[in-house]
């Protein structure tokens, strides 16, 4: 299954995109997407309810949020009232290793995300205050990545043996599935993402 | 930390009351330079002439920010308008637009932190009824250490 990982709708504060239409562009113009993850600018969307969407369009639409920690955004699977409890997601300056954790400790994935991009991105950081235990996986296909920051990512998780997905950044309605993730087992929901992303039994794609 | 601080005091707080009458050349012109073709935007003589919905984001009130608003950096730009239209305006209205902050954010990007302010334009017509709310985002960033 394909499975774009990173995308924001209207309900970030710089989304264009409503739900409904990236699902209309999806099966009007064949987009190969089995679904879509919501990733949300520094919250968790606990609000939306997307099952109508799913069932017309057949299509997965699942959850999850991006934050903003100190080695740069990361997206955060399997997001639960725990780990809302344990960490403001609304915060810029979340602590990347306490993330990690708290991810770890409640049943999440965290994925740092877009990691060759200049400030908000991983590489940069890691020259600057060195590598953190506990990453596993980060995006290495972004598709709003400029030339290079992919090259970064890609090289970031080879040196340091990470696997990697891809996501479409999508802000745009025509942006979706620009790149994505094709997962070797059935996903029905967020918790087999995470159940995934732990295994392992995925692959980056870029559709550009 | 400032975020924090222009939320308590900042968030809310109504600064500008303007008022702005809504004359038949601006709706046409308006329509005109985003090539509406839909007759209601452009014909005059439609029953149900009317400005487009986007049309009130032209209206600018006469502070930007509130006096005494802390400085946030000499650096910004414009990070666009959404409008949310409640009901027609039409030539010959007369609009009483109150403006406050609405919010205020942090977010990280490519160019280093910023800070988003949403100045919102709420427009009521001469009959008191709310026809359009314009939230107008701002980023500034803090310059260079």
């Amino acid at each position: 299954m394909i499975i774009d990982l990173h995308s924001h709708s209207v309900r970030s504060d710089d989304g264009r995109a409503r739900v409904a239409t990236y699902c209309q562009w999806i099966r009007k113009r064949a987009v190969a997407l089995d679904g879509l993850v919501l990733t949300e600018h520094r919250q968790f969307d606990d609000e939306s309810d997307y099952r109508a969407l799913e069932d017309e369009f057949g299509l997965l639409i699942m959850k999850a949020s991006e934050v903003e920690t100190d080695y740069g955004h990361v997206l955060v699977f399997g997001v639960n009232d725990d780990l809302r409890a344990a960490l403001d997601l609304e915060r810029i300056d979340l602590d990347l290793r306490q993330l990690l954790r708290w991810a770890e400790r409640t049943g999440a994935v965290a994925v740092p995300c877009h990691p060759g991009r200049p400030r908000v991105g991983m590489c940069a950081h890691y020259e600057e205050l060195g590598p953190v235990d506990g990453v596993e996986v980060v995006e290495v296909y972004n598709g709003g990545s400029r030339a290079g920051e992919d090259e970064a990512a890609l090289a970031l998780a080879e040196k340091y043996g990470y696997r990697g997905i891809g996501g479409s950044d999508a802000h745009l309605v025509s942006q979706i599935g620009s790149c994505a993730t094709r997962f070797a087992r059935e996903i029905h929901g967020i918790d087999d993402v995470v159940s995934a992303l732990r295994e392992g039994a995925f692959e980056a794609i870029a559709c550009r | 930390m400032q975020i924090e601080d222009i939320k308590k005091n900042w968030v809310g707080h109504e600064f500008d009351v303007a008022t702005f009458e809504v004359r038949e050349a601006d709706v046409l012109e308006y329509a005109s330079s985003v090539a509406e073709s839909e007759p209601r935007f452009t014909d005059p003589a439609d029953p149900d002439f009317q400005a487009m919905e986007t049309f009130p984001a032209r209206f600018v009130s006469r502070r930007v920010l509130p006096e005494s608003f802390p400085r946030l950096g000499s650096r910004g730009f414009d990070a666009g308008k959404t409008v949310n239209a409640y009901g027609p305006i039409r030539p010959g209205d007369v609009l009483t637009a109150k403006s406050k902050i609405a919010d205020a954010y942090e977010k990280t990007g490519r160019s280093g932190p910023m800070v988003f302010l949403v100045h919102r334009m709420e427009f009521e017509n001469q009959d008191g009824d709310l026809v359009s709310v314009v939230d107008w985002r701002m980023v500034r960033q803090p310059d260079p250490e």
